[in-house]
Parts: C-alpha cells; sequence; structure tokens
C-alpha cells in the first residue's frame, strides 16, 4: 500500500506527459527506414514485421483521418476566426415558387465542428506518436529475436495484460464526446455574443473577448445589472448550500441517534415511515409541496381556520391574508430550506443509520463509566467519529447543493415572480440559485453567452471549494485514528 | 425511577410520533387527493369530499394531457436500455481504474474528478446543440444517449468497493491461467454483486427521476413523446391545474411504487456495499 502510494505520486500528469515525448523522440532518432517511414505511413513498420492486419487497419485509421481534415474539417476550421460572415438569406424564387436559401454561415456549427475537428487532430498526433513509439519497440524485440505477436496473439492481449483498453474504450469516447466537448464548447461561448439577437442559423454571433465576464463582475453600462444580480444570486446560492447541507446532515444524525437509542420501540417501524418521503420521486414531492404552500393553497386554509393568520395580520407580518410561503422574499428563503429538511433527512438519517452501526461502542462505554454526560459524549466521541467517516461526502454534499437545480426550480418556477427591477432586467430572482439563473437565461431567454460565464463561475467556485477543503481535511491526517 | 424512565420513555415515542406526522402529511395528501371527485386543487379541505377512484381510470385513457401510458412506457424503454450501457460503463471503468495498474491511470482519474465538478445542468446547453446538429433532439435515442454515455463518470464508488477485493484472488486466478477477462466475469463479478446490484437500480432509476434534461431534449410539446416527470409537470401548467391536479398525485401515486421497491432494495445493497459485505481480506 505505501510503495503504491509514493508511486501515484510521481504519476503525475506533467511528468508521464514529458515521458512519453521523450520515448518519441528515441524512437525517431534510433529506429530503423522503417520505424522513419512510419512518420508519414503509418503501417510501414507492422509490414516489415510481417503483422498485416495490423497495417491494414493502421492505414484505414490513418486515411479516415486524412480524408476528414482534407474534406470536412476545412470549412469550419477556417472560419473559426470570424465564426462566419455570411448571413442567412432567403430569395422567393418564382420558377420553384419556393425560397432558395443562400450558403450561409452557421457560427455554433462551425464553433461545434471547429472544437471537433481540434479534438479528433489532438487523438491523431497522440496517435502517430504512439505509433512510433510501438513500432520502434517491435525493433528492438525483433534484435533481441524475441517473439513478434501476430494478430490473434494481439487479439488475446485485449482480453489480459491490455483488457483495461477494451474496458476503457468505449466509456472515454462516450466521456468525451458528452462531457468533454460541451464542456470546450461551453469555455468558447462564453467569449462570444451568443445571444437572442444572434441565433443561428439566421443570425451569426462572433467573437467579443472579456467583455461578458466584465459585464458580469459590474462593469459595463449602467443599464446592464448582472453584477448586482451575480454578486445576490452568489450570496444566496452560498447560504442555501449552507443551511442545506448542515441542517440535514445534523438533522440525519440527530434522528439517527434517536432511532438507534435502546429505548426507542420499533426503530424499523419507524424507519421505514421516514423512508416512505424519499421512496415518493422528488419532482412529484416538490410539485407537491409547491400546492401544498400556495397562496391559496391547502396550508394558508388551515392556517386561517385555526387563526393563525389573523394574528400574523395583526401584527402587520403579512400584508394579505395569506402567507406568501413561496412569493415573497424573506418567506420562500425560509420555506426552501424548510423543505428541503424535510427532503434531506431522512435520507441521510439512512447514511448515518449504516455510519453509526460502527461507532466504536468501546470509547463510549468507558466515557459512561468515567462519568461523561450524554452531551459530552456526543461533542467528543460520537460528532468526530461521524465528521471522520462522512467529512469528504459533506464536501461533495455542499458542491451538489450548490447546483441543487431540482429543489428550486420545481419549487418556485412559475410561482415566484420578482420585484426588484434590477435583478428582473438580468432575469434573475431572488431565490435562484446560479444553476437555476443559468437554466432560464438559456431555455426562456437564449442568452447563451452570459449562460456560459455562469457556467465557468459555478465550475470555479465548486472546485475552489472543494480544493480548499480536501486541503484542510488531508492536512489534518487523521487517518489511523478509527482504522 | 422506575416512573420516570416510563414518563421519559412516553415522551420520547410521542415526539417521535410527531415527527413522523410532520414527515408523513404531504405524503398523505398525495394519496388522499389521488382518491379526490373533486379534478382541482381542493383548498378548503385536507381531505376530499367525495372520493373515487376514476382519476386512476384517467391516466391510462386516452386524454393528450394525461397520457400516462405512454409516458410510463417511454420511460420505462428508455431505463432499461440506460440500466444496461450505464451499469456496463460504470463496472467497465471502475474495474480498470482499480484493478489495472496502466500507466495513464491516474491522470485519467484526476480528470474524471475535475469533469465531475462541472455541473451537468450547465454542459447540457451544448449537449442539446451537439443533439440538434446530429438531429436527435426530441427523440428518445437522444435522451437516451445523455443518459448513458457519459455515466463512465460514477465510477467512483463501484471503484472503492472493487478496492476492498483481495488482490490474492486475482493473482491465484492469474496463476492458474485464467484471463483477467475470465478473472473479471467469473470471480470479480459474483464477488460484487452489492454493487453491481446498486448500479443496476440507481441506472435505472435516473430517467424516472430525472426532470432537466427530459424537459430540455423532449420539448417538441407532443404528449405522446413525453416521460413520467415531464408529462407529470405538465399537468400543472396554469391552464391545466384545475382540471388536472388530482390525476396529477394519481400518477404520482402510481409512478411511486415501483420507484419506491427499487429504492428500497436498493439502500439495502447500498450499505451492503459501501460496509463491503464480501470477502474481505
Amino acid at each position: 500500500m505505501a510503495t503504491e502510494n509514493i508511486v501515484a505520486k510521481k504519476e503525475t500528469i506533467l511528468s508521464s506527459v514529458g515521458g512519453f515525448f521523450k520515448d518519441f523522440f528515441v524512437a525517431v532518432a534510433k529506429g530503423d527506414f522503417f520505424v522513419k517511414l512510419s512518420l508519414i505511413w503509418l503501417g510501414a513498420g507492422y509490414i516489415r514485421r510481417k503483422q498485416f492486419v495490423r497495417t491494414l487497419l493502421i492505414t484505414a485509421v490513418e486515411a479516415a483521418i486524412i480524408l476528414y481534415s482534407i474534406f470536412f474539417a476545412p470549412q469550419y476550421i477556417s472560419k473559426l476566426g470570424t465564426l462566419g460572415t455570411v448571413k442567412m438569406e432567403s430569395v422567393f424564387n418564382i420558377n420553384t415558387m419556393k425560397y432558395d436559401v443562400n450558403n450561409y454561415d452557421d457560427s455554433f456549427q462551425i464553433l461545434l465542428f471547429s472544437v471537433i475537428s481540434i479534438v479528433v487532430w489532438v487523438v491523431a498526433l497522440f496517435i502517430w506518436m504512439k505509433n512510433v513509439i510501438t513500432v520502434y519497440n517491435l525493433q528492438l524485440k525483433a534484435k533481441r529475436g524475441e517473439h513478434i505477436n501476430s494478430f490473434f496473439d494481439d487479439l488475446n492481449a485485449m482480453l489480459n495484460e491490455k483488457f483495461h483498453v477494451t474496458l476503457l474504450t468505449l466509456p472515454v469516447l462516450g466521456i468525451v464526446l458528452f462531457s468533454v466537448i460541451p464542456i470546450f464548447v461551453l469555455i468558447l461561448v462564453a467569449f462570444t455574443n451568443y445571444d437572442q439577437q444572434h441565433m443561428p442559423p439566421a443570425d451569426l454571433f462572433s467573437w467579443v473577448g472579456l467583455s461578458n465576464f466584465i459585464n458580469l463582475f459590474g462593469g459595463g453600462s449602467l443599464t446592464i445589472t448582472f453584477g448586482y444580480s451575480f454578486t445576490r444570486v452568489l450570496i444566496w446560492t452560498l447560504i442555501w448550500s449552507f443551511f442545506a447541507t448542515f441542517t440535514t446532515f445534523f438533522g440525519g444524525v440527530m434522528l439517527a441517534l434517536f432511532l438507534r437509542n435502546k429505548r426507542t420501540r420499533l426503530p424499523k417501524l419507524w424507519r421505514a415511515l421516514f423512508v416512505v418521503t424519499i421512496a415518493v420521486p422528488q419532482f412529484v414531492t416538490l410539485l407537491l409541496v409547491r400546492n401544498f404552500f400556495a397562496n391559496n393553497g391547502i396550508a394558508n386554509t388551515l392556517l386561517r381556520e385555526i387563526g393563525v393568520l389573523q394574528i400574523f395580520q395583526h401584527f402587520g407580518w403579512i400584508a394579505n391574508d395569506y402567507i406568501p410561503f413561496l412569493s415573497a422574499p424573506g418567506w420562500a428563503h425560509v420555506t426552501i430550506i424548510l423543505v428541503n429538511i424535510w427532503i434531506g433527512v431522512p435520507y441521510q438519517m439512512l447514511i448515518m443509520t449504516g455510519v453509526l452501526s460502527n461507532l466504536p461502542e468501546d470509547q463510549l462505554e468507558s466515557a459512561s463509566i468515567d462519568g461523561a454526560t450524554k452531551l459530552q459524549m456526543f461533542r467528543h466521541i460520537t460528532l468526530p467519529y461521524v465528521l471522520f467517516v462522512t467529512g469528504p461526502s459533506l464536501v461533495t454534499d455542499f458542491v451538489k447543493n450548490i447546483n441543487n437545480f431540482n429543489v428550486i426550480y420545481l419549487l418556485t418556477q412559475d410561482v415566484y415572480t420578482t420585484t426588484n427591477q434590477a435583478l428582473a432586467n438580468s432575469q434573475a430572482k431572488e431565490v435562484d440559485l446560479l444553476v437555476t439563473w443559468l437554466f432560464r437565461l438559456t431555455q426562456d431567454y437564449y442568452n447563451y453567452k452570459m449562460a456560459s460565464v455562469i457556467g465557468i463561475c459555478v465550475f470555479v467556485l465548486c472546485s475552489v471549494i472543494t480544493l480548499v477543503a480536501f486541503g484542510l481535511m488531508t492536512r489534518g491526517d487523521k487517518e489511523g485514528v478509527y482504522n | 425511577m422506575n416512573k420516570k424512565q416510563l414518563v421519559k420513555d412516553i415522551l420520547r415515542h410521542v415526539v417521535l410520533a410527531l415527527l413522523c406526522a410532520f414527515w408523513l402529511i404531504p405524503i398523505v395528501w398525495l394519496v388522499a387527493t389521488s382518491f379526490s371527485a373533486y379534478s382541482g386543487r381542493n383548498t378548503s379541505n385536507f381531505f376530499p369530499e367525495q372520493w373515487t377512484f376514476n382519476n386512476y381510470i384517467a391516466l391510462f385513457g386516452s386524454d393528450t394531457v394525461a397520457n400516462f401510458k405512454s409516458w410510463f412506457m417511454n420511460t420505462f424503454k428508455i431505463a432499461c436500455v440506460c440500466c444496461v450501457v450505464s451499469t456496463l460503463f460504470t463496472i467497465m471503468v471502475a474495474y480498470a481504474t482499480s484493478f489495472s495498474k496502466f500507466k495513464a491511470r491516474k491522470p485519467m482519474m484526476n480528470i474524471a474528478v475535475i469533469l465531475n465538478l462541472f455541473p451537468g445542468v450547465l454542459s447540457m446547453i451544448s449537449v442539446y446543440f451537439i443533439l440538434k446538429a446530429l438531429d436527435l433532439t426530441n427523440t428518445h435515442f437522444g435522451l437516451t444517449l445523455v443518459y448513458c454515455a457519459s455515466s463512465g463518470l460514477g465510477f467512483l464508488i463501484a471503484k472503492g468497493f472493487f478496492d476492498t477485493v483481495p488482490r490474492s484472488l486475482c493473482e491465484a486466478a492469474k496463476l492458474d491461467g485464467a484471463s483477467q477477462a475470465r478473472t473479471f466475469f467469473t470471480i470479480i463479478m459474483p464477488l460484487s454483486k452489492p454493487i453491481i446490484v446498486y448500479t443496476i437500480i440507481s441506472s435505472f432509476l435516473t430517467p424516472w427521476t430525472d426532470f432537466v434534461f427530459a424537459k430540455m431534449i423532449l420539448n417538441s410539446g407532443i404528449s405522446d413523446m413525453w416521460t413520467v416527470s415531464i408529462g407529470l409537470y405538465n399537468m400543472l401548467d396554469k391552464s391545466l391545474i384545475n382540471s388536472y391536479f388530482s390525476i396529477f398525485c394519481a400518477g404520482g401515486v402510481v409512478v411511486s411504487i415501483p420507484i419506491s421497491v427499487l429504492f428500497v432494495i436498493m439502500q439495502k445493497f447500498y450499505v451492503d456495499g459501501i460496509t463491503g459485505g464480501a470477502v474481505k481480506g
């Protein structure tokens, strides 16, 4: 285990990339004629070693990449600098009685296919270099008189020492296509003016440099309120994540402790009753609760019947004859956090029940013999233990809550309307998280440029929190205490 | 002494009952309203004045707003495909990163952790455009792709489990001449039942509980195409809520039944998987 850690630390990304380049240059310098020929024709080295199937396969890959680079990529990548210049125009053709559309540029397609082409070329470069290294290794093997793999041997290797290649190919392809490329495209969109006025295919968008970032961080003209909204939304996002994470965490611990107490009868039944609430899908419960707490909903009716509303009105806490649970700032913030406690506590309780079942009982026993009170035992034994086990998941929970789309969106969409003009100008609301604001900007207002900038900010926020938190946790290095 | 203890015990259970009641109010309201004869939101009474079973019948009728049959089948179809592909991807990546000590392992895992920090909602915008460029928006295939394609990133839990499987087992198999692939299928897979079942169920549940992605991709407004979540969401549209609220509740109950069964099974396996119920070294 210890040796593995040392090795792992050495295997940083930089050093492995450096080693790869070194291998490549050694191979080119010391390779024979066929190795050098493989710089141009990738199959050359294999045909020298009579590996015909390999030759065929790698030549096909090479041909495909070359064809792609000649016939497909240039039409997009050549326009990447301007993101297109020819607007879509349609002319009515009297002969065919239809509109003829000119050969226009689609800015988004240019961006997307340029990114794809760049990824393809990076992969091609890797294949090209890797190929030379492999061929050079073959040369060395042949020199030493070792066995050269036949195609059948190669196939066999894919199930043995190279089994990880077989396993990883498809998942990695999926991740590259649906995670990596989208993220690159998104980052690039943040530097363009892609919005409702510049919507392809009817219109073009172009590079604008950092002006979106300047708008978001308070610069720009006075009519743009993104800076103000961003600060407001960011503060609420952080407050929300803090409360959402810690209320459910401590609620879960308390409930779990309560249920596992020896004096609690039928703990399984109680647990099951709480679990019922999480077994119903979140979108159902959230939409339901939103109607439960509507201005003219059942919660207000019941409160009116028992006279609570009248008291509130008497003290002037509410202006109308209902509590605006989800439709006024302040009230809505509290309701959202309470509803989240309702949703989150049973879930945390389940996890905590598992964690607590491994509680160091002997420590607790000796503490109680020494006359420690229950509170002392909780503070000094139970809580440190729980925090140690669930510390990392607390950090990931915090990050997840920053991106907790469902709770906020399903509770407040169509219900909450902001009266704050500055927020409304940038399509934000008091109860928005960064992600719900981003979602609304794209879905309802097609403001992709600002959404991308916010997206990048969310990413930076999440990574900083994660890195700092994990840094603090590993510095304490309490491993081994409970092992 | 004994009396004091008794009072404490009673108090404890009263508190528990109150908490439970608080937690169950919305669920009771959901079930009660699903049997309500009044189709809109009943704002004056908690329990319906008249009870009926019609809402459940309406769910499976021919109304296009309450096209529950199609939604259920759509979601089921997507969930099945998703379940197979995601599970395979997750387990494959987890196995590779746990058992094969290849050179690019550490850098790859670091990249995966960084990618996981990007919120899914975020990359959705460009995923949507990629699907649009491929003409796959408003198709179930496109939605399935979104659910499964990058599922390999969720490998960490399964990897954590695989890490607890003793390496001596693999070495013994290797000495007996088994290939890595064979070791994977005949030795590791059976040992990893809890974590595999967990992965299967959680990937099966994704399409049932997801709302954002479905709403973004299946946005044509043709209710035949929808999944359960957008279908039910649509019933609560301002113009529809007054005639469909109790049907929405019925739909919520129906969709909860299979999900809660699977969820309970999953929880059990999750705890087994996390605490490493398999062989420990």
